[in-house]
Order: C-alpha cells, then structure tokens, then sequence
C-alpha cells in the first residue's frame, strides 16, 4: 500500500518511516498511512520500526487509534516500534491515554535506530 | 488511570454566556478541515487561546465534529451540524450541535479498564476531558459543549 507523504527507508530489519506531512487530521490520510505502516510490518518479520513525526504538529484521536493498530501488527511479526521526534503537546495526548505504556518515544530517529541496532531483536 | 465521568445531560445547554458567532453547516465530512480551520483561527486570532495549545484545539474539534457528522447526522448531508461560540470574561464555550437523538455512556469505551488499552478506538472523549475545563453533552448527547477558560482573561484581584 502506498502513501504518498510517507518516505520508508529500510536498512534490513529496521524500518525508518517519515510522515512528511503537518496534519493527520483526515480520514483518507489517516487510512492510507495506517495501511502502509501495517503493510510493513506485514512483509517484514521481526520489525524494527521507527514512525518519524518530526513533521507532525496536528493529529486526531483516529490517527493515534491507528497507531495503536500499527503496533498490534508490528506485534504479530514480533517486532517492536517507536515513534521519533513527537512533540510534547502530542505525546501528552498519548500518555492521557496511558499509549506511553505501548510505544517507545524518542527524541529523533536516528538515536533510536542506533539503539535498534546495538540491540538486535 | 483516573477517568472522569462522561456528562450527558437530557435537557438544553445554558443560556449564558452569550453567542459571539453561529454558523451551520451539512454533514459532509469533507467540509470538516474548513469548518475546524475557521474556528480555530477566530479563537486564537482573538486571544481566547494561545498558539501552542492549537494542537488541543484540532483534537477537540476534529472528534466533536466528526461524531456529530458521522454519528450523531450518520453521515446524511441533509443534515446539519451547527456549531456556536460563545464568550464571557472568563471563558470561551464551543458548542457542535447535531439533529440525531443522542447517545448513551455505554457506546463509550471505559478507559479505565486495562484492555481498552488496544483499542483502536475511544480516546477521544478523555484526551479532551484533560485539556478542556468542562465537556458536558445536553439534548442527550447531540450537543457538545466545550468550554475552557480565556487565554486573556484577566484573574480576579485577591
């Protein structure tokens, strides 16, 4: 599944997915990220995924839902995710929720992908 | 987790404050960007919220819009939803109004309980309960009331 604002690169099992785009507010885009972000986890056992949302200052309740679905797919290929660079108001919005039980938060990327690749899963 | 709970009230919403703009319109969610644009902009553009908290504001929105269109009018374009704000010298309230016949606490995930964790659904409700000063529904459940107090607002001399 595409999504045209969604840039993925892989470097073997890691994934590094950047939403470039400002709002995750509509329904369509909403869906078409979540489907892509499912799609890898789907094709790639034991993910390491990282969602980069540096770019990301407005999400709706649907998009963070979607998240979640995201993680139960990363989770049935027995990978792990993590989601860089979410700015503070955003992540409040995540632990209100208590999501900060369910994903990894990182400052940026690239340290998390660094952390992935010293610990291998 | 502390959950607060859900306030749905069978009768009309308050006369006061007073209504500082009004406007309607159908229930087509592709009119939904437009409509939470507007409103977000007068709030912020007239100080009644800062700039930071715009993040909030599209949340709130963006989940009271959608479940009056697509729950409350299911999705009928005939249908309009007709959203107000209102103003006094402390506090804004934003209300979204829909024509359907309400809804019930228990269409509402309990966020308390462990397993709502996964759902991909439900949260919207508590992320707003946190940022707003009060979330109450009247008509039972087809008028959303918001209301927080004013970014400008000047505290009472003690």
């Amino acid at each position: 599944m595409s999504c045209d604002f969604l840039v993925v690169q892989r470097y073997d099992k890691i994934v590094l997915a950047e939403v470039k785009r400002e709002r995750l507010l509509d329904p369509a885009s909403i869906t078409s990220l979540g489907e892509a972000l499912i799609a890898e986890c789907d094709r790639t056992a034991k993910i390491s995924l990282v969602i980069d949302v540096t770019e990301v200052g407005y999400l709706s309740s649907a998009m963070i839902g979607k998240l979640v679905a995201v993680h139960k797919a990363a989770k049935i290929s027995k990978g792990r995710v993590a989601i860089a660079g979410l700015k503070p108001t955003l992540l409040q919005m995540f632990k209100i929720t208590q999501l900060d039980k369910l994903f990894q938060f990182a400052p940026d990327a690239q340290s998390v992908i660094l952390e992935y690749k010293r610990k291998p899963l | 987790m502390s959950t607060k709970a859900l306030n749905i009230k069978a009768g009309e919403p308050p006369s006061t404050p007073p209504t500082v703009f009004e406007r309607t319109w159908p229930s087509r969610i592709d009119l939904k960007q437009e409509i939470m644009d507007e409103v977000v902009e007068l709030l912020i553009s007239k100080g009644w919220v800062v700039e930071d908290d715009r993040a909030w504001l599209y949340l709130c929105f963006d989940e009271v819009v959608v479940n009056a269109m697509l729950h409350g009018n299911e999705g009928d374009p005939r249908l309009e939803v007709t959203l107000t704000i209102r103003l006094d010298a402390l506090r804004w309230v934003v209300t979204v109004a829909d024509q359907g016949d309400g809804f019930t606490e228990t269409a509402i995930p309990d966020q308390s309980q462990p397993e709502s964790l996964m759902l991909e659904h439900g949260r919207g409700i508590r992320i707003m309960q946190e940022w707003l000063d009060e979330l109450t529904y009247y008509r039972g459940g087809s008028l959303a009331w918001l209301t927080r107090r004013r970014a400008d607002a000047i505290p009472p001399s003690v």
